[in-house]
């Protein structure tokens, strides 16, 4: 089959390789039908997550048809149409049973790398470094599917690909970050980063009740998408700091909640900014937390800073005296994918949401290297890419 | 830390090994000697001095044969999410040894005993034989091995965990091996690492019972591994000339 790999620091290729086979009992073969590349993928193009291995099969956000099936997997047939999530999960261990998916006991083949680093493992994940358990991922014509029943949900006939495939990270992802702020009505939410998670973490938050959603990001037709949402926007390009601005627009309280939707690489134009920059290049730190030293500035006294935005190691003079006395409750983790992707297929289905309003992109699985730069240099005003692994590229 | 058995290793059998090294520790030690301290000669400033002196250490012990056993202590603990009645059987159960035990090879020997074999790293083969010292069902098993250059006793203890989270199962033991730290550094390199064995074993454990296979990624495709590739599979464990274990069936 052909699949995306990864080489090396900005140089996935797509190579010829072998079909996936049935490896353990519970595990079910999908034909991949779309996939699509998440800005996670761009930490590792970008040579950020430690323990990849040239070689290694990207990405996450898949969906597909059941084509085998392991001798355990009894509620998945051949034919079935499935969402895959990211998190792969066993379903039996006490973190599966307290609806902690993503923090699965018995996911990970390679937890020991894990434990090193973290203390303890969190579930493998599809195509994200052989720390979270080296799995190969989803940018690929076929897939082999872990602990098939536990995670990939059924989808019905009269919905398209592209209105549930991002039920398989993104959607979820968005939708917990705005979850975890508590909101209450009335609440006004700041959100950090307008890419594919901040854009569903905006409508989430309306959805849960928000009055006000302030959306930051310098690039237009993301601030654009947003505002069709209903958000407040806040170029960070065209103001001298972002905290005192959000102050000034929530009559001096601060937000409620804030969001970083943006992670480990963020971007800004100031003297901490081009540190973190120098740090990361000589390789002493993995993380630039920019977006979460405004967002724990930013943030009311009292109130939540959630963090579905993925760090990866260290983080460097965190404002933590400021969390402390203002009382912040910080949420984060991986995403409970098993706990969101039913009610939020049933979302989907009363068209209340559809998710397909984020793609910018729609190309085959050939034209995915050149689809990397385009989404990590954000030209063509580049917001998500859908790949269609049998669709044959364009001619030239 | 103290693990109390029934049997405490006698010492003449201790000193026995301290006094005497097998060949093959004390020719390690003089070779990985000269080899260190002539990495040493060919530097400059400390590092000179400390590679040099290390070196020259390792060679005076090989030579006057003075190498104490290398001591190590390890504790693994894990909670299996099922009943302790159903985690003792099953570790209990001969039968059940090669499903779950990673890189050790147990079987039940004469009388009782049980024999240890830790494959052949380097071509060398490493067994050993061991007792049942001590035994309460459900609660635990305490054992310790029988003359020989490897030495080794520990409890097995399972307890039920607070809250309905099932089993505590612990592996507390103490180890020696001949030829002092050297032959630790020698079997590390040849990924033979007790704690590691242990630590995996129990986790492989605890994955058969509660997902009722063990996850892995042997046998996945991928693309060119090229030599670095290849280099760091070797290096996160994921060599693919492990045996495809296909758990649970």
């Amino acid at each position: 089959m052909k699949a995306l790999c990864w080489q090396g620091k900005n140089n996935v290729q797509v190579e010829t390789v072998d079909d996936p086979k049935v490896l353990n009992p519970r595990d079910a073969i999908v034909r991949i039908t779309r996939t699509a590349i998440c800005g996670s993928d761009l930490h590792i193009y970008d040579g950020y997550i430690p323990t990849m291995e040239p070689g290694d099969i990207l990405g996450h956000e898949f969906m597909g048809e059941v084509v085998e099936v392991g001798s355990e997997v009894k509620r998945l047939k051949v034919g079935d149409r499935v969402v895959v999530p990211f998190t792969i999960a066993c379903g039996n261990c006490y973190y599966c049973k307290n609806q902690l998916w993503s923090l699965c006991d018995n996911s990970n083949p390679n937890a020991w790398i894990a434990e090193k680093m973290y203390g303890y493992s969190p579930s493998g994940l599809f195509g994200y470094s052989h720390m979270l358990g080296g799995y190969a991922g989803g940018q690929a014509q076929y897939a082999r599917v872990p602990f098939a029943e536990v995670g990939p949900i059924k989808v019905p006939d009269g919905l398209s690909d592209e209105q549930v495939l991002f039920l398989s990270d993104i959607f979820p992802t968005g939708y917990m970050g705005a979850e975890n702020c508590d909101i209450k009505s009335g609440d006004v939410i700041a959100i950090w980063g307008c890419g594919a998670v901040g854009q569903f973490a905006i409508r989430s938050a309306f959805m849960l009740g928000a009055e006000k959603v302030i959306a930051i990001d310098r690039f237009l037709e993301r601030l654009n998408l947003a505002r069709k949402a209903n958000a407040d926007v806040l170029n960070y390009n065209e103001v001298d700091d972002v905290v005192e601005e959000l102050k000034w627009m929530t009559g001096g309280r601060g937000p409620d909640a804030c969001i970083d939707a943006v992670g480990m690489e963020a971007h800004a134009h100031s003297v901490p900014a081009l540190y973190d920059r120098a740090k990361q290049a000589m390789m002493l730190s993995f993380d630039r937390p920019l977006v979460l030293r405004q967002a724990i500035q930013a943030c009311r006294k009292g109130g939540v800073v959630s963090i579905p935005g993925v760090y990866g190691g260290f983080l460097d003079k965190i404002p933590f005296g400021a969390a402390m006395n203002k009382g912040l409750t910080l949420r984060m983790g991986q995403t409970h994918m098993m706990k969101y992707m039913q009610p939020l297929l049933e979302r989907v289905q009363k068209a209340e949401i559809d998710p397909s309003f984020v793609i910018t992109h729609r190309l085959s699985l050939e034209e995915a290297p050149q689809a990397y730069e385009t989404f990590r240099d954000k030209e063509q005003q580049c917001i998500k890419v859908v790949l269609d692994p049998w669709k044959e590229a364009k001619a030239a | 830390m103290t693990i109390s058995t029934n049997v405490e290793a006698s010492r003449e059998q201790r000193n026995s090994s301290d006094q005497y090294p097998s060949r093959i520790a004390r020719a390690a030690s003089v070779l990985s000697g000269t080899a260190l301290a002539a990495l040493g000669l060919t530097r400059r400033g400390w590092t000179r001095t400390t590679l040099a002196a290390s070196g020259g250490y390792l060679v005076y012990r090989g030579i006057t044969g003075k190498a104490a056993p290398y001591k190590g202590a390890v504790r693994v603990a894990f909670t299996i999410d099922r009943p302790t009645e159903e985690v003792y059987s099953f570790v209990r159960d001969p039968q059940n040894w090669p499903r779950f035990l990673q890189g050790i090879e147990m079987e039940p020997g004469q009388e009782g005993s049980l024999k240890l074999s830790l494959g052949k790293p380097a071509g060398l083969d490493i067994c050993s034989e061991a007792i049942v010292t001590d035994e309460r069902d459900h609660e635990h098993i305490a054992w310790s091995s029988l003359p020989g250059a490897l030495q080794h006793r520990g409890v097995i203890r399972f307890r039920r965990a607070p809250a309905n989270r099932g089993t505590e199962i612990s592996v507390a033991f103490e180890y020696r091996v001949p030829a002092g730290p050297v032959g630790r550094a020698l079997g590390l390199l040849v990924g033979w690492d007790p704690e590691q064995l242990v630590r995996e074993s129990l986790r492989h454990l605890k994955q058969l019972l509660e997902a009722g296979e063990i996850p892995t990624t042997l046998g996945q495709p991928s693309g060119a591994r090229g030599v670095k590739g290849k280099a760091l599979r070797v290096i996160y464990r994921e060599r693919e000339d492990e045996e495809i274990r296909l758990a649970g069936d």
